[in-house]
């Protein structure tokens, strides 16, 4: 498990500014109910759990948020933003299709692997934190849904793919993550980079086509700069 | 009312924990009766958790659905969770058989993976409280039942494995280590996702783009189109 998650860099976070810390102590309190969902179910966490492994009072927790649910709603708003604004940076300039896929994909799985507990409490806990925290779930998972949509325009079988496919490649690709999660594999997460582009532009794309992108990329999936790279 | 079409559903091997007995006194030899307030208990959590939800449904609820008495229940289960394990355990296993069954009736492993869904999706729609039960309120459950829940999906992988029989190396070479759990995954996701929505009518509907989903991989796109909308 990572348990380093509490020293990551905030998000904008600048100077040592009472905003700053206020922040800090939100992201703890989050990251600490993350950690405790994910060890024992969302459903057997109390507030008391959060409190101590977060290491604050009772009251700062009742200063930042109402009620656990309001904790988790919190935590999953602020994965899913940080999650897709990750994506964004890196897929939402480029172009070519089968490209933009891989770059967000990889900034996903970048993603989970920094932060294993809170992608897992959300990927996993959403149904049992009730109909709003599914919600967000929902929403989150249409954003995935545009992006794979936008192949239909470049694949030969546009019009007559099934229209269910992108929800069920993402839940396929969702699944592959959770399971890795759950056997906290999170380490491992970024090398299923080349068979999970494979697998979500196949459809589109046949699978000669689609293995085609990977291979020639094979190298690059294991280092760095692999959305820098521009297509050959 | 369960699907009139499909007679195998009132067959005596229907498990009687999900068919509801009637309530009340039946004269019948203890160890009978002993079997059937447990059967009756499960079905009775069925009902109390597809009208309260997992969190919601205490065990007055579930008692009072099976119509037995509170002592009846801690003579079979020590908790909530227990009797929903049981309940779990329950539908899990007459999902697989039938599953299983439907699969190993075709030849062809094209129509045998459509089969197979076709009897998953039949089951879910026919008894919605019991669909409900094992794709939404089990990831409710805890730890303990979401193993099971894993455990049960990741069951399904051989009988999309067995597609990569007799494929040429190509196909073979664009299929990777997680196809299969993929493929799953992504099956299960659009399943669980209509149940959550109360939309669990509109499963059967599914199919082809389910089966086309599924297929693509081994057939290509064209191919597993053909086999979907057969």
């Amino acid at each position: 498990m990572a348990s380093n998650s509490t020293q990551r860099p905030l998000p904008g976070g600048h100077a040592l500014s009472r905003d700053f810390i206020a922040r800090h102590q939100r992201a703890r309190i989050i990251d600490a109910l993350a950690l405790e969902a994910s060890e024992k179910g969302y459903r057997a966490v109390t507030v008391a759990n959060v409190v101590k492994r977060a290491g604050i009072a009772r009251s700062t927790f009742y200063e930042n948020f109402s009620s656990k649910e309001d904790c988790f709603l919190e935590a999953q708003r602020h994965a899913i933003s940080a999650a897709l604004e990750e994506v964004v940076a890196a897929a939402g300039e480029i172009d070519d299709w089968p490209r933009r896929v891989e770059a967000g994909l990889a900034a996903f799985l970048a993603y989970i692997a920094r932060e294993p507990a809170l992608a897992r409490t959300c990927m996993v806990e959403a149904l049992a934190a009730g109909p709003a925290a599914v919600r967000s779930y929902e929403e989150s998972l249409q954003s995935f849904v545009s992006l794979f949509r936008l192949g239909r325009d470049v694949s030969p079988y546009g019009g007559e793919l099934p229209e269910a496919l992108e929800e069920a490649l993402i839940g396929g690709v969702f699944w592959i993550l959770y399971q890795r999660l759950s056997l906290a594999e999170a380490g491992t997460i970024e090398e299923l980079l080349p068979e999970l582009v494979e697998f979500t532009l196949t459809p589109y794309l046949g699978a000669e086509a689609a293995r085609g992108l990977t291979t020639t990329k094979a190298g690059a999936n294991r280092g760095t700069g692999m959305y820098e790279q521009s297509p050959e | 009312m369960r699907d009139p079409v499909n007679p195998s559903v009132e067959s005596p091997e229907y498990p009687p924990e999900l068919a509801r007995l009637p309530p009340g006194r039946h004269g019948l030899p203890r160890e009978f009766v002993a079997r059937n307030q447990r059967e009756r208990l499960i079905a009775g959590l069925a009902e109390a958790v597809a009208e309260n939800g997992y969190s919601g449904t205490t065990i007055a609820h579930i008692t009072r659905h099976a119509a037995v008495s509170r002592r009846t229940f801690y003579e079979h289960f020590n908790s909530k969770d227990e009797c929903f394990i049981a309940a779990y355990d329950t539908v899990m296993t007459e999902l697989n058989r039938r599953v299983g069954e439907a699969f190993e009736q075709e030849e062809e492993w094209p129509q045998a993976v459509r089969a197979g869904l076709a009897a998953m999706l039949e089951f879910l729609t026919s008894e919605p409280h019991l669909a409900r039960l094992s794709m939404v309120e089990a990831l409710v459950a805890g730890p303990v039942v979401v193993e099971r829940y894993d455990a049960a999906i990741q069951s399904l992988v051989p009988y999309f494995e067995a597609g990569r029989e007799g494929r040429s190396d190509e196909v073979l070479a664009g299929l990777s280590s997680t196809t299969e759990e993929a493929l799953v995954g992504g099956i299960v996701s659009l399943i669980s996702r209509r149940i959550f929505a109360d939309r669990t009518k509109e499963l059967e509907a599914l199919l082809p783009d389910l089966v086309e989903f599924a297929l693509t991989p081994y057939l290509g796109s064209t191919e597993a189109a053909k086999v979907a909308r057969a």
